[in-house]
């Protein structure tokens, strides 16, 4: 059992846990922010984050954990940005979550490690400019691509009390960088091509701390708190800065309608403002609290059998942190729709989760994405 | 398990393999431009004053690469000659010498170069002494270039092999005596209605130097062989040219027969180094007056960074230069790019910001180009340097 949960975790770890979902609103600030969602919680729009086992984003949720799972996820994108200069098609893939989780033996512990999206990076932009060089108008086309960004790692354990409560610890790490290019082209071909890389790398702790309490046989409640330290930066090795991270306090509810289905509900408020002077001041917009609502359903077939083909659906909407223009607040609305099956004796099974997001960032900034998100799961 | 086992490769395969991006999105800045683009500024540097200069004898008399004819070319003026080793009046047939009755002959040159322009342009040639060698001047060649020493002239039309023929009579023309220890000079000048010039093949330029081809009979019963051909390359083939005096010190010419380059040397500008990125390098050099050469076969302006600066003998960077081609006439500024050359300057070990220029062909060619030097009061050398200083982009 030892070696196939090793043969499990070695090839879940083979694929980098890069962030995901590029978009033109994950250019300025840290990038887009991700949601540490199993993909079963996103097929609800995040409203069964709270309460997911293999989500990575309340720690007492862990403490549901009975058996040892490995799980990791691929999400496939394809959206549609609107600018002033215009729109564009792209489609990027990415692999934004990896989650091994097992009970201890003979207690009422169960433990995780996680690695999943904190912010994704992941962009290549593109822009004309007509310059003046040697009192010739020359036209140039700038290119910049930066590929990561900053990926959490956490390493959590929850205490089951009882089939009621658990509460749960996590103790994040916070790491990545961006690798970015700069390229500048010119349609004079007398002028030589330019390209400046550098390396912007982050480094950061936080904690985690949550509660999930079933009260009577209907409601369950959830709720979370994390604290992150500075976020520091460097490029090239060499210090730029710090950026404060936000402040996260999240809480939901669950109902349990009979044995068939359930509904959730969950909001999630992040004091982005705090980074606000620091992003400034190493030459970014801003950033701004975010709120976010989830709400969804999960509808089970046939109970005894929760993983076969169940309906899950979900709607939410979000405030993201890192505004394009000073002012203009960027939104963020999705439905998402998904279902499950297991194999194997339930020992592996996949995840399926389709969303439309729509965004909005102010005068002609606009995004529409269809994401794909297929999340493997086993039980050695 | 083994099913299980199969699940989960099958799985992580395929999702590698969906693997795809295309992310590229035109954006307006600054909204969605985290820092700026790469910094493009332009500067001009001179050559240190005084510290140019010019140097000559890269070519020894012999190694001329094209032979120069013309007639009052501002350019200068220039005379060819050529000498046939000792002629051979018989064949060994059947391992018996059998003496070779002349029929014919013909007397080849190939032309490389003229100024299609100037028609009615004739190659004169003329019978010469063949004790004529590379010290002779154009004068002494002149004074046997006389009506009475003309063997014939060539129509010149285009670039190609001309050719003048002898016979009957004109067999005369080629006749060689012991008192020139049988061996032929001929010395070719230019008649045309403007002043013009040509260029033909020496003999280190390629395939058909000046050639003599005898054609003749000899006395044998089998027919098929008795007529027979001779060919005698020149054995010494070199031209005389009066190109204008040298100029003065806030001047440089390049070309000449012996071959002309100028040395300019730089200071890189400090600001640059390591950090700039080289985006474009243009030389600017101002000719003192019209561009001197001939029409319609100009040479190009060679420009080649060095590894050391010695001197006349700095070792060039190999495939590191530029070349432009040298207008004749004009006295508009020359430009020539030399990015790649340049851009070594600004890396750690660069060699010498020192640049030779010449002349292609050198030695072979009438363009005398004339520019302003570093003491000249205007129009001295410069670069022009268009670079990119880094931004550091990737602000969030």
């Amino acid at each position: 059992m030892r070696s196939r949960l090793g043969t499990a975790v070695l090839l879940l770890a083979s694929v980098a846990p890069v962030a995901a979902q590029s978009s033109q609103f994950g250019v300025r600030g840290l990038g887009l922010p991700m949601r540490p969602f199993s993909v079963r919680a996103s097929a609800t729009g995040g409203a069964l984050g709270l309460f997911d086992s293999e989500s990575s984003f309340n720690p007492a949720s862990i403490g549901l954990v009975s058996f040892t799972t490995a799980s990791f996820q691929t999400l496939q994108s394809w959206r549609r940005s609107e600018s002033p200069s215009g729109s564009v098609t792209a489609r990027d893939n990415r692999y934004p979550g990896v989650f091994v989780a097992a009970p201890i033996g003979g207690t009422q512990l169960a433990i995780a490690l996680s690695a999943s999206g904190y912010t994704d990076r992941n962009f290549s932009i593109a822009s004309r400019d007509t310059l003046v060089l040697r009192d010739v108008p020359v036209e140039t086309i700038d290119t910049l691509r930066s590929l990561g960004g900053v990926t959490d790692v956490r390493a959590g354990i929850a205490w089951r009390g009882s089939t009621r409560l658990q509460v749960g610890l996590g103790i994040h790490l916070l790491t990545g960088s961006n690798r970015i290019s700069s390229s500048r082209r010119f349609s004079d071909t007398t002028y030589a091509g330019a390209t400046e890389e550098a390396t912007v790398s982050y480094l950061g702790m936080g904690v985690s701390a949550g509660v999930m309490a079933r009260l009577g046989r209907v409601l369950t409640l959830a709720g979370m708190v994390r604290a992150d330290e500075k976020l520091r930066v460097e490029r090239d090795s060499l210090r730029v800065g710090t950026t404060k991270l936000p402040l996260t306090l999240a809480g939901g509810a669950r109902v349990q309608f009979g044995d068939q289905l359930q509904l959730a509900g969950s909001a999630t408020y992040r004091t982005w403002s705090s980074a606000d002077n620091d992003i400034v001041a190493q030459g970014g917009v801003g950033s701004v609290n975010t709120i976010e609502f989830n709400v969804g359903l999960e509808y089970l077939r046939d109970p005894r059998r929760p993983n076969n083909l169940p309906l899950r659906l979900g709607f939410y909407r979000a405030r993201l942190p890192f505004p394009v223009i000073r002012g203009q607040n960027i939104n963020e609305t999705g439905i998402t729709i998904g279902t499950s099956k297991r194999f194997v004796a339930d020992r592996a099974g996949f995840d399926l989760a389709v969303g439309q997001v729509w965004r909005k960032g102010g005068p002609g900034f606009s995004e529409r994405a269809t994401l794909v998100t297929v999340g493997i799961s086993v039980r050695p | 398990m083994r099913r299980l086992s199969v699940l989960m490769v099958a799985a992580w395969t395929g999702t590698l393999l969906a693997c795809q991006e295309r992310l590229t999105t035109p954006v307006d800045c600054p909204e969605l431009c985290p820092g700026n683009s790469l910094i493009v500024r332009d500067t001009v540097i001179e050559p240190v004053f005084d510290l140019d200069s010019t140097f000559t004898g890269y070519l020894r008399a012999t190694e001329i690469p094209a032979l120069l004819v013309s007639n009052g070319l501002p350019a200068g003026d220039a005379r060819s000659w050529a000498t046939f080793p000792r002629r051979i009046d018989s064949v060994v047939v059947d391992g018996l010498q059998q003496a070779l009755t002349l029929d014919s002959a013909e007397m080849t040159f190939r032309v490389v170069g003229l100024d299609k322009s100037v028609t009615g342009t004739q190659l004169v040639v003329h019978r010469i002494s063949p004790a004529v060698d590379t010290n002779t001047t154009l004068e002494q060649l002149d004074v046997q270039l006389t009506p009475e020493s003309v063997m014939g002239r060539i129509a010149i039309t285009d670039t190609g092999v001309a050719k003048l023929t002898f016979k009957g009579d004109a067999l005369g023309k080629i006749a060689v005596f012991a008192a020139d220890s049988f061996r032929l000079g001929i010395g070719l000048r230019l008649e045309a209605p403007s002043p013009t010039g040509v260029r033909l093949e020496s003999l280190n330029s390629g395939s058909r130097p000046p050639t003599m081809t005898l054609f003749g009979k000899i006395a044998i019963a089998d027919t098929a062989r008795q007529r027979q051909t001779l060919h005698a390359a020149a054995d010494s083939a070199n031209y005389v040219i009066n190109t204008p005096p040298l100029p003065g010190d806030d001047r440089y010419a390049l070309g000449g027969k012996r071959g002309r380059r100028a040395i300019l040397r730089f200071r890189a500008p400090a600001a640059l180094k390591d950090s700039a990125i080289i985006l474009r390098a243009t030389l600017e050099l101002t000719p003192s007056g019209p561009l001197l050469g001939l029409k319609g076969d100009p040479a190009s302006l060679e420009v080649r960074g060095v590894l050391a600066d010695v001197g006349a003998k700095s070792p060039y960077i190999p495939n590191f230069g530029a070349s432009v081609v040298l207008p004749v006439g004009v006295t508009e500024v020359q430009s020539i790019e030399l990015r790649s050359t340049v851009a070594t300057w600004f890396v750690t070990g660069a060699p010498p910001s020192s640049l030779v220029i010449g002349i292609n062909p050198e030695g072979g060619s009438f363009a005398w180009p004339e520019f302003f030097s570093t003491r000249a009061a205007v129009g001295r050398p410069r670069i022009r340097i268009t670079y990119a200083l880094p931004s550091q982009p990737g602000h969030p």
